[in-house]
Formats: C-alpha cells, sequence, structure tokens
C-alpha cells in the first residue's frame, strides 16, 4: 500500500506536483499515466525520499521510505535518473545492494537468472545496451522480494519480447498480492497491463479509476460513415444532434446517433451509404482529449 | 548499528570493484616507495660527491618521509572519486534507495575512505622510510632514530586525515573537476610557495598541508598544533560536505 497525501513540490514559482492524492493498493497493477512533465518521476522520487516534498507526505506501508529498515526488502525502485556506475560489473552492482540490506548472497544469481542477464553477469555496465540497463535495474528492483514495486517507465529500452516478459512479471507480481506502481506516458501501453489508473497532469491528479470503468466512462465510440454526399447527409445527420468530423479519407465520423439511426436518417432522407461501422475510439485519443482538454482550462 | 555496518560493508565492495577508485588507492604504494627509492639514490650520490645540491636542512630522517608526500596525490584522487563517481553517473541515487538515511550514507562512505586509506599508509609509509634508508647506503639511518617513530606515525595520520579531507571537498563540490584543482596543486607547490613569500608566510603555515605538514617534521616542536589545525580543516569540511550531501536534492 502506498500512500500520498496533499504532495507538493515547486521547482521556481511552478509547482510540478500540486496537491496531489492518491493510493495504490495491493493485488494490482496500478499505471502511474501523464504525459512527459506532468510530475510522474519527481512524485516518485519524493516517494522514494529522494526528494524533499515542500508539503505533504508519501508514506509505503505507513511509514515513510527513509523509515523503513532495510527498505529494498519493503519496496523495489527503478527510476530514470538512477544508474549503476559504468565500471562495476552487473553482478557486483547487485552484491553490494545485498549487501546494504543484508540480503542473502544468491539473490544475486537468481535476481540475474529472472531477468535474462546471467550470461552477462561479469560484463561491465558500461558495455550494456539500453534494454540490458533496464534489466539490471529491474533486477537490482526485484533483489529484496519487496512487496511493494515503484518502476518509473520500466518499458524504455526493451524489446517485444522484453515488454512481453515485463507485462508477465508484473501480472504475477500483482497476482501474488504485492503492489505494483507503473510509470508510463503511453497509455497504450498501460491499458495492455495495468488494472487501475492513475492520470495526473501539471502535478494535477485527473483520473483514479479502475481500467474497466475508465474504458466504460471514457472509452469514445462512434460511427463511419461514407456517402457520395457528404453535406447533404452532414446537415442532415447535425439536426438529430449528431457531431460530425471529417476523417482524412473523406469518410464522416459520427457522435452521439447509433448507426441504426444513421441508416434510418440516411434512408428518409434519400442518401446513398457506402459504408456504416461503428469503431471505439482509441484509450490513447481519450488520453490525449482528457489532457489537452484539461491543458487548456489551466491556460486560461 | 547493524544497518550502517551492513552500508559501510556495501561501501567496501564498491571502492574493489570499481576499478578507478581501487586504482587510486592502490598507485598510492608505487608512486611513494618510487620516490622514496629516488629520492635516497639520489640523495646519496650527492653526499658521496661532495657537491652541495641537496636541499637546505637534508636529513636522512626526514628524507626517508619525502616518497608519501607524492604518493598522497594518488589517495586524494581516491577520496574524491569515492564521491563524484556515484555524482557523476546516476550511481548515488541507486545508493540512496538502498540506504535512505543521508547521514548514514555519508558516514559509511568517509568511514570507508578513512578505513582504507590507513590500511594502505600504515605499511606504505614504513616501507618508503626503510627503501630511502636502504637507497641512502651507508647515510641511512634505522627507523627507530630520534624522532622519526613520531613521524612515522605523524605521516599515517596526516595522509589519513587528508584522503579524509580530499573526500569531503569531493561531497561539497560534487564534481571531481574543482577538488582535484584546488587539493593537488596546493600538495604540489601552492602553498609551498606561499610559506617561502615572506608576507603570505604565516598565513600558509595555516593551510591544510602545510599545517599537517609539521606532523611528519621529525623533531617538529609544532607535531600536535599542526594535528590540530588539520583536524579542524577536516571536521570543517566534513560537516560542510555532509550538510550538502543532505539537502542534495536528487
Amino acid at each position: 500500500m502506498i500512500e500520498v497525501l496533499d504532495l507538493t513540490k515547486r521547482y521556481g514559482p511552478r509547482p510540478v506536483v500540486d496537491g496531489l492524492t492518491f493510493a495504490v493498493r495491493p493485488g494490482a497493477v496500478t499505471g502511474f499515466l501523464g504525459p512527459n512533465g506532468a510530475g510522474k518521476s519527481t512524485t516518485m522520487r519524493m516517494m522514494l525520499g529522494l526528494t524533499r516534498p515542500d508539503s505533504g507526505s508519501a508514506r509505503i506501508g505507513g511509514r515513510a521510505y527513509q523509515d523503513l529498515r532495510y527498505p529494498a526488502r519493503h519496496v523495489g525502485a527503478l527510476l530514470e535518473t538512477s544508474a549503476p556506475h559504468r565500471g562495476l560489473t552487473a553482478a557486483h552492482h547487485l552484491l553490494w545492494l545485498a549487501q546494504s540490506n543484508r540480503i542473502p548472497r544468491r539473490g544475486v544469481g537468481e535476481v540475474l537468472d529472472r531477468v535474462g542477464l546471467t550470461g552477462a553477469a561479469r560484463q561491465r555496465v558500461g558495455t550494456f545496451s539500453l534494454g540490458m540497463g533496464q534489466r539490471l535495474g529491474l533486477a537490482a528492483a526485484l533483489l529484496g522480494d519487496p512487496p511493494v514495486l515503484v518502476l518509473d517507465e520500466p518499458v524504455n529500452g526493451l524489446d517485444t519480447e522484453g515488454i512481453r516478459w515485463l507485462r508477465e512479471l508484473l501480472r504475477t507480481m500483482a497476482a501474488e498480492g504485492r503492489t505494483v506502481l507503473v510509470s508510463s506516458h503511453l497509455m497504450t501501453e498501460m491499458s495492455m497491463v495495468a488494472d487501475h489508473l492513475i492520470i495526473i497532469h501539471r502535478g494535477r491528479l485527473l483520473v483514479d479509476t479502475s481500467m474497466p470503468d475508465f474504458i466504460r466512462r471514457h472509452g469514445r465510440t462512434y460511427v463511419r460513415v461514407r456517402t457520395p454526399d457528404p453535406r447533404g447527409l452532414r446537415r442532415e445527420l447535425e439536426r438529430k444532434g449528431a457531431s460530425l468530423t471529417l476523417a482524412p479519407d473523406g469518410a464522416l465520423e459520427v457522435d452521439g446517433l447509433s448507426a441504426a439511426e444513421i441508416s434510418r436518417s440516411a434512408a428518409l432522407g434519400g442518401f446513398t451509404l457506402e459504408e456504416l461501422s461503428t469503431h471505439a475510439g482509441s484509450l490513447e485519443d481519450t488520453f490525449l482529449r482528457l489532457v489537452g482538454t484539461e491543458g487548456a482550462g489551466t491556460h486560461v | 548499528m547493524s544497518e550502517t555496518a551492513a552500508a559501510i560493508r556495501a561501501e567496501f565492495t564498491k571502492v574493489w570493484c570499481v576499478r578507478g577508485t581501487f586504482a587510486a588507492l592502490l598507485l598510492f604504494a608505487p608512486i611513494s616507495v618510487l620516490v622514496a627509492a629516488l629520492d635516497g639514490w639520489s640523495a646519496r650520490s650527492a653526499l658521496e660527491s661532495g657537491n652541495s645540491q641537496l636541499r637546505d636542512g637534508f636529513t636522512p630522517e626526514q628524507a626517508g618521509l619525502d616518497g608519501v608526500l607524492y604518493g598522497q596525490l594518488a589517495l586524494i584522487a581516491f577520496g574524491v572519486l569515492v564521491f563524484t563517481n556515484e555524482y557523476g553517473s546516476g550511481m548515488m541515487r541507486v545508493s540512496l534507495l538502498a540506504v535512505p538515511r543521508r547521514g548514514r550514507l555519508y558516514a559509511a562512505k568517509i568511514a570507508v575512505v578513512a578505513v582504507a586509506a590507513t590500511v594502505v599508509v600504515v605499511p606504505v609509509t614504513v616501507v618508503s622510510f626503510l627503501v630511502t634508508q636502504l637507497a641512502l647506503g651507508p647515510y641511512g639511518v634505522p627507523i627507530s632514530s630520534a624522532g622519526v617513530p613520531r613521524a612515522v606515525a605523524g605521516a599515517g595520520v596526516y595522509l589519513t586525515l587528508m584522503s579524509v579531507f580530499a573526500a569531503s571537498t569531493a561531497a561539497m563540490a560534487r564534481s571531481a573537476v574543482l577538488p582535484l584543482a584546488i587539493l593537488l596543486p596546493m600538495v604540489l607547490a601552492g602553498t609551498h610557495i606561499l610559506s617561502v613569500i615572506g608576507a603570505t608566510k604565516d598565513l600558509a603555515r595555516y593551510f591544510p598541508d602545510q599545517a599537517g605538514a609539521e606532523m611528519l617534521t621529525v623533531g617538529s616542536s609544532d607535531a600536535y598544533t599542526g594535528f590540530a589545525v588539520l583536524l579542524a580543516w577536516t571536521a570543517t569540511a566534513l560537516l560542510c560536505g555532509g550538510l550538502r550531501h543532505r539537502r542534495w536534492d536528487a
């Protein structure tokens, strides 16, 4: 369980995180979403005691991160800005981490195996690819077998196979009853793994809901219509209260009317229909619309 | 306490396993011993040829401690690298995730610098002294000569304190460039030049290296004053470095 209470951080006059309050529950993968610069990383750094909040607090299992005894056994963390020294081998990096938190030495081999880096154990971190570095970061997070995971953009740098492996890992961890918080700026990625969604924008909470609920409330459905006389049909449908947009390929996208209603109107008005199909808008579009409108609102 | 002990153990592993840091620490030995040997040889040939190229106030006792004064460059680099290696990469954040109490991490790093420095300083100082005397041949003196044991011990304390001083300045600067650019010229030449110039002579005595040098001057009456001054420098640097590390917004 992670609790964030009225967390605020300013850099200069601009608040980067602005009165943020939410809780991350165990047994689920919680997606922490926001466009770049929304304040995700700063929030995570405050959770992990790296950055001091101006006000508010973050607690993990009821305690501030700094007050956790051997924190790697409680929280597995991966941050974008944290990286092992280039001159260390993967195994040595995990070894000192294990020693600092009194984790048995055999844990090093186990996590290297788990992230698929056994073959690179004696290789220096400086020679690693982006994906290997990310796997090593995940190995470090898993080292203490922690009940809580806090991962900042863990997908970055992973190849397709790595991404699939990570999704599986996150789901397994959640199914084991652990608390899993994963940040991303990509809605599509989140929709494939998250059970719960927290969206922030400009440091403020925008959405805190379950994934199915989010899709039900914000997933946009529209009907695509193609006709030789788009202008005429458009006038006709707008009279019925629909809102229309013109797709780049010349088709009309209709919001607010069902396919059956459109078909009836077209028949009555004598319009020929060359295409009539119902679509679910992508969650990525929904997300962009959400942060877009919110963004416009804050500007004014 | 056991958390601190675990942190110290982890810091030791880092020192062994990060190449640059360990190399700097080890380099102290060959530099010191080599300079000690050359010092002895050149002094011996000067003495034998009867020319007056020797420094004023040359004594074989004091010459035995010249080697480690050059070797200390490596120790300073070591102390600086222990911190700046981590600030330079994202490593300090990983360290803070593992050991989130800032004071604990800082203390563990300083302890490792002090202990690692002591472990190499003690034997290397003794060996360097003996090597110089060996090279001096007939002009060599035993290590038990009057004033020598205290000066050798003083050298050990001086070198360890300088390593810690270097490490804390690196924690203050969070980058290797500034501390190295100030400390290396300082111990090489800087304050020595100041001490020759009449106007700055009195001031130069209170610089860490000049004050500390009294500790390894055979028969110096200011050894303890020098120790106190260097200790004050080190304590101040430790405090400032600690505060800066504590306030760092990672």
